[in-house]
């Protein structure tokens, strides 16, 4: 009797698991079945592979110079991430090994301002840049997100679980503090690491109201901007939004799979 | 091997100092211009470009596409931050929103008369980009509107192309109920999330959400309530429309040949001839609103204009190349009618070929002539800076309105949301 129970019990999850991983994964399946069909199947709701990938390639090459465009992405996630932590992370060790009543202070005030949305300092930064010329540039967008105080936050609370002692150590044997930062933190560390890799990439990949803001031409534009520019057309070409789709979706699923065992240990906060 | 590593990581740490050069650069006598749908309005100055460039060789054109809220917040970003680098020359702006650049910024963009002739234009075109007695606007695409419809389907329900003509919305009410009992097809989509329809009906009357001194015209307009009116008993007959939500489904009811009719802007056009129904479709005017003074058969939804930056350093070549080409080229309206489907506001356009010809998709009918007919006639109304705070008060009551909710009280609602909103 209880194993009929257990047997239901367990059908049931995995007929729930088995609606979630549809209502997730569906999506994905139409944005495919969308980039091989023409626009109109699109509108009248056609969900089996069309013949129209090729054209709606084409198409998107020829309306947009998406290799510039696919480029400038990469280079501002890619440089961005990697600023990003470099600077972060040092700022959360340094919080976290260094205490003191005023450090706190500053960091209070750092979490205070994670509370202001970003529309609120949207024009006061776009003055800044402007004054420092800034305007139109690469470094307008990655200066302002370099020093993210979430990702402080969190490399700050993955510090907590670092065993001093090893910092202690490294010490008797002579490390200078950015030697143990370099050769002790970061290959203990790597798991965070993995995990704010995937939040700071995604979150400088999709990022969408600065760069918008702050950049001016077609040759700068980022694939979110092209995309955001090709499905609000007045007969957007949805066969051709949804290639665009795709090269915008892939890279973070590539980013996230590759680090994904790692995310899940970084998240839980595992040191090794 | 582990010096390597240091070396090798502090290049990792030395390459995050790299400096990023700054890209931008203004040739003289580069236009450029900020506009939306590459397509539609980026090609249609490309044409124009090429025109003018004939006879001005030093002209280059340099189009910056964004989508359209994109380029609505970036420009109000710009223009609040009081600094005019990396403004364009010439930006596009939906007509509906006019009113509120103009108002909110003055001194950013340029009068324009004396310099372009107004009196060849679309009076309502003119009248939405004039703030004091000065227009700021080149008037470009119009929404003059339309009944679209499906000949085959109305023709099966036992009417003809001029059982449409000077109809007005109760009549059309029971055309539909027979088009759907005789043929099954429901006559229109409807979305509830959209006001459109209810703006495409006060403009026909010339009524607005505001008055020309720019306060509420809704609790105690009498225009305001008829058009509630008219479409809350269209929205109550729900036999004879289907239900939609969004664009995309809006536009596949029509498309996809189930929606036998839609009644809206000239633009839709292109929307409908992609279907491939060519000889199945016809235009009609649009009903007007029964038993009102005033009413016309003419109306409008959505339409754009260019205007011109006053911060901007090409400012009268890019003035001069407005006027030249959107303010008298008649082969110019003809080009962008028959490659995008974009029917200005210049009146005289439909002189030429493009506009008095047939086309066979409509079953031989001359549509762009109608459109230009009804284009002329258009009531000019002041469009506010409020539209779309209005737009989302009155898309709150269509669902409650469609249920057989009270016009009154809808009228009630949709007055104090907006007065909260815009005080």
């Amino acid at each position: 009797m209880s194993r009929v129970f257990a047997q239901a019990r367990s059908g049931l999850v995995y007929a729930g698991l088995s609606l979630a991983a549809f209502v997730s994964i569906f999506p994905f399946f139409w944005m495919l079945v969308g980039t091989t069909n023409t626009a109109p199947d699109i509108i009248k709701g056609k969900i089996t592979f069309g013949s129209a990938l090729f054209d709606n390639i084409t198409n998107l090459f020829a309306q947009v110079d998406m290799v510039q465009v696919f480029w400038n992405s990469t280079f501002l996630a890619i440089v961005g991430t990697v600023l990003t932590l470099a600077i972060s992370s040092l700022a959360g060790y340094a919080f976290e090994m260094f205490p003191s009543k005023t450090r706190e202070r500053v960091f209070a005030v750092l979490l205070l301002t994670l509370s202001i949305p970003f529309a609120a300092i949207m024009v006061p930064l776009f003055v800044m840049m402007a004054k420092l010329t800034l305007i139109n540039t690469f470094t307008a967008i990655l200066l302002p997100s370099i020093a993210s105080v979430f990702i402080i936050f969190y490399f700050r609370q993955a510090t907590k679980a670092f065993p001093h002692e090893l910092r202690d150590a490294a010490k008797i044997d002579g490390l200078k503090e950015w030697q143990i930062f370099l050769y002790i933190y970061l290959p203990v560390m790597r798991s965070t690491y993995a995990a704010a890799i995937i939040i700071v990439f995604m979150a400088n990949w999709n990022n969408y109201l600065w760069p918008l803001i702050v950049l001016q031409t077609n040759e700068n534009k980022t694939l979110t901007l092209v995309v955001s520019s090709l499905a609000s057309s007045y007969y957007p070409d949805y066969g051709v939004v949804m290639v665009a789709t795709v090269l915008a979706t892939l890279p973070t699923i590539i980013v996230f799979f590759l680090l994904q065992r790692r995310f899940v240990e970084g998240l839980t906060g595992s040191v090794k | 091997m582990n010096q390597m590593l240091i070396r090798a990581r502090k290049s990792v740490f030395l390459a995050t100092g790299i400096s990023l050069l700054a890209m931008t650069s203004a040739l003289a006598g580069e236009v450029t211009v900020w506009s939306w749908d590459p397509n539609f309005n980026g090609a249609t100055m490309k044409e124009a470009a090429a025109r003018y460039s004939a006879s001005h060789p030093d002209m280059t054109i340099n189009l910056v596409d964004f989508a359209k809220v994109d380029l609505e917040q970036k420009l109000q970003a710009q223009l609040a931050s009081g600094t005019t680098e990396g403004l364009p020359d010439i930006v596009l702006i939906e007509d509906y929103g006019a009113q509120k650049y103009l108002l909110s910024f003055p001194g950013a963009f340029e009068p324009l008369n004396g310099k372009i002739d107004y009196s060849g234009f679309a009076p309502y075109k003119v009248e939405l980009a004039t703030v004091d007695g000065n227009t700021y606007s080149m008037p470009f695409d119009s929404g003059v509107t339309g009944l679209f419809y499906r000949t085959d389907i109305l023709a099966e329900a036992g009417y003809s192309a001029a059982d449409l003509q000077d109809i007005d919305w109760d009549q059309f009410i029971e055309i539909a109920k027979v088009v759907k009992e005789k043929t099954g097809h429901p006559m229109l989509g409807v979305d509830l999330n959209d006001a459109g329809a209810l703006k495409i009906l006060l403009q026909s009357m010339g009524g607005w959400y505001f008055t020309a001194d720019g306060q509420p015209a809704i609790a105690g307009d009498a225009k305001f309530k008829a058009a509630l009116s008219t479409y809350a008993k269209l929205l109550q007959t729900k036999e004879i429309y289907k239900p939609v939500s969004g664009w995309t489904e809006y536009t596949g009811g029509f498309v996809s040949g189930e929606v036998a009719s839609v009644f809206t802007g000239a633009w839709m056009t292109a929307t409908i001839k992609a279907a491939n129904m060519s000889g199945q479709w016809g235009v009609a005017p649009l009903p007007k609103m029964p038993g009102v003074e005033g009413a016309t058969h003419a109306s409008n939804l959505g339409g754009s204009s260019w205007y011109v930056l006053s911060s901007s350093a090409e400012k009268d070549e890019a003035v001069d190349f407005l006027a030249e080409v959107w303010g008298k080229d008649v082969d110019f309206y003809q080009k962008i009618l028959v490659d995008q489907g974009a029917l200005g506001s210049y009146l005289a356009a439909r002189e030429g070929e493009a506009y008095k010809a047939s086309d066979a998709y409509f079953g031989g009918q001359a549509v762009w002539q109608s459109f230009s007919d009804w284009l002329a006639a258009v009531p000019a109304v002041n469009y506010g800076i409020f539209t779309n705070e209005v737009d989302a008060a009155v898309a709150a009551q269509l669902p409650a309105l469609a249920e057989g909710g009270s016009v009154d009280d809808a009228i009630a609602a949709i007055d104090a949301q907006v007065r909260a909103q815009i005080q």
